[in-house]
């Protein structure tokens, strides 16, 4: 059934039988604390990766990695990140993936792309919450890109801790990325809060509570004030 | 297809269309001015709609026909929902101010805008409300909320963080199962030991074919954060199937039945056995000569089945001969339904029925249930982590990466 499987997936796109292919996913979740079967299934499914699959069929590899891929597969995704057309579901099994192999092969890509694709790394960099790419990240702020820039932002809010908040103070936001900083550097006060570093977090907050922000922002800082004191109190 | 170049460009013009929009003045038209019959423009709160088809265009309904709403701006990315709307608008207030937007940034970015209804297919819920929280509206938003489990905590934070009110939908969580409430939150039926919900089915990858486009639609801004895909009209269908005829069927943008109705269904049970601020912190898979089913367990010791072989939805498992002492049912605030709870809440800062946060506990349910099946085995959930506890497979599905450009 799996080697028809695999077959069926030569042929695999879009309209073509789902069923054909649904022995694969019976696959991943029956062999869940398999490691030799599971190795075996990622091999399988790399090596797929690098033949002749529709674009559908190459999505549909990346959605079975995303689960099973470890750093054995990292190689083949890492290099689709730069592809338009393949970098977001080479992210899809990157992202979620525990491999440190992973992180690096994002960290890699960063310099390598750019627009959107450079934005999408971001994102994914931010869901691994990586903190190993805070430099990398902090340089991007001042990108001429807003687009990049404001993305940097939320990279580093979803990150959080002290090292993404002083990169993020020490920012020079052009004016459409600022609200980015803003609420990302919110975010790294709420993550030293959650961390029971109150004291970091109460100097995000008061530097924000200022009339010099606007009333969404001042409001926002007042209220993590309040409750960096209620922890203290 | 190439996004790269399209998407950036699109970016950029919208900085461009929101800097003016936010230098144009504000004129104030007749309709500002208040009667017998209406409050003034002052004290109304301006509200856009975003993702107007179907349940947006129920919604749309329920807003505008509120003497205490000002309705100002229709968001869609099919050109003749969204000129419908503006109609529909329009002609209520007999006038022409109505905007119609295919951008949802350019609602947001809109300062006279108080608040916004959402009613997207569920993959853009998260993005468009946290970017609603961040410009200081407060959200209504239509059920499932979320799509992955991690989308939760960044929705609830974001409402919190700058103060908004944000409501869940499902007007049926209230509404539908007061005879299950009712009994259960005035003590009759003694300690819950256990519920049942039976929703169906689980979503599943769509793989339907290209098909010529037969509609006005932005298919880049409809796809959005989801993986690409050629245009369906299935694929898109806005419509209430959940077997196969709609999106509500395809994992990319919707939990299947399971999220859809289970956000009514959950949510009812979750309701009835007063644990909507909790979430269980484990799924049993069960199988039942080869049909699998669930047992969600909740720190309080109540068990939650999903499609409990041979057994009624809502049917509730009490303690016989235990009476406990009743407590009051809570209820919407305000007049309307959850409509005017929500509106209702946004003048008052209070905490809607259908808050963020307990509608999140709801989604949560659906989600690891989902997770569960995929896996086909048994998980631990911890709320606190917002994780699998030490099940590094089951963690890569609390999440998904998002197609660029978009993020939370």
């Amino acid at each position: 059934m799996l080697d028809e499987a695999f077959e069926a997936l030569k042929k695999f796109d879009w309209g073509t039988d789902v069923a054909a292919v649904a022995p694969i996913d019976d696959a991943v979740a029956a062999t869940h604390g398999q490691a030799d079967a599971r190795r075996d299934l990622e091999q399988r499914l790399v090596a797929a990766l690098g033949g002749k699959l529709s674009r559908d069929a190459q999505d549909y590899v990346c959605r079975k990695l995303a689960i099973i891929g470890t750093a054995a597969a990292v190689p083949a995704l890492a290099s689709r990140l730069g592809a338009p057309h393949h970098s977001h579901m080479a992210r899809f099994a990157l992202e979620r993936m525990p491999a440190p192999e992973a992180a690096q092969a994002l960290r890699d890509a960063l310099p390598k792309v750019t627009g959107d694709l450079k934005i999408g790394v971001l994102s994914s960099i931010g869901a691994r919450r990586d903190k190993a790419a805070i430099a990398a990240v902090s340089g991007l702020l001042s990108d001429n890109d807003p687009s990049i820039a404001t993305a940097a932002a939320h990279a580093l809010g979803a990150i959080g801790g002290a090292k993404s908040a002083q990169a993020l103070a020490a920012a020079r936001p052009s004016k459409s990325s600022k609200p980015a900083v803003i609420d990302a550097q919110l975010a790294c006060a709420e993550s030293l809060l959650a961390e029971k570093n109150e004291a970091e977090a109460m100097k995000i907050y008061q530097s924000l509570a200022g009339d010099h922000q606007g009333r969404l922002v001042r409001l926002a800082a007042t209220r993590g004030m309040l409750a960096c004191a209620s922890k203290q109190g | 297809m190439p996004m790269s170049s399209k998407q950036s460009s699109t970016r950029r013009d919208f900085l461009k269309t929101t800097g003016a929009a936010v230098a144009a003045p504000y004129v104030i038209t007749s309709t500002a001015l208040g009667n017998s019959q209406r409050p003034p423009a002052s004290d109304r709160i301006v509200m856009g709609g975003i993702g107007i088809g179907n349940m947006g265009r129920g919604d749309q309904g329920a807003f505008l026909n509120r003497k205490d709403v000002q309705y100002v701006a229709v968001c869609d990315v099919r050109k003749e929902v969204r000129e419908k709307a503006k109609a529909t608008v329009d002609d209520r207030y007999h006038n022409k101010d109505c905007q119609a937007h295919n951008d949802f940034r350019e609602v947001l970015g809109r300062a006279d805008i108080d608040a916004v209804h959402i009613a997207t297919p569920d993959h853009w819920h998260a993005i468009i409300t946290v970017e609603a929280c961040r410009n200081g509206k407060d959200v209504y938003c239509q059920k499932p909320e979320t799509l992955t489990l991690r989308e939760g905590p960044l929705m609830v934070g974001a409402a919190r963080r700058y103060g908004r009110v944000v409501s869940g939908g499902s007007q049926r969580v209230l509404g539908d199962y007061r005879k299950y409430v009712d009994p259960v939150w005035a003590g009759e039926l003694g300690t819950i030991k256990s519920i049942n919900v039976n929703v169906n089915p689980l979503p599943k990858l769509c793989n339907l074919p290209p098909e010529p486009m037969a509609e006005t639609i932005d298919w880049e801004m409809w796809l959005g954060p989801a993986p690409w895909a050629p245009y369906n009209s299935k694929r898109c269908s806005g419509s209430f199937s959940i077997n196969g005829s709609s999106w509500r069927s395809f994992s990319d943008y919707s939990g299947g039945g399971m999220t859809d109705w289970g956000a009514h269904h959950f949510g009812g049970a979750l309701f009835t056995c007063d644990v909507r601020d909790l979430q269980p912190e484990a799924v049993t898979f069960h199988e039942n000569n080869g049909t699998p089913y669930l047992s969600y367990h909740y720190p309080n010791g109540l068990i939650v089945y999903h499609n409990k072989p041979k057994t009624e939805n809502l049917a509730i498992e009490g303690t016989p001969g235990e009476k406990l002492t009743p407590k009051p049912v809570p209820m919407y605030k305000g007049e309307g339904g959850i409509y005017g709870d929500f509106i209702q809440c946004v003048k008052t800062r209070e905490r809607p029925f259908r808050d963020i946060e307990l509608a999140v506990n709801t989604a949560v349910v659906s989600h690891l249930g989902n997770i569960a099946y995929q896996l086909k085995r048994s998980l631990k959930w911890d709320a606190a982590k917002q994780e699998f506890p030490g099940d590094a497979e089951a963690n890569r599905l609390v999440d998904r990466a998002r197609r660029e450009p978009w993020q939370i």
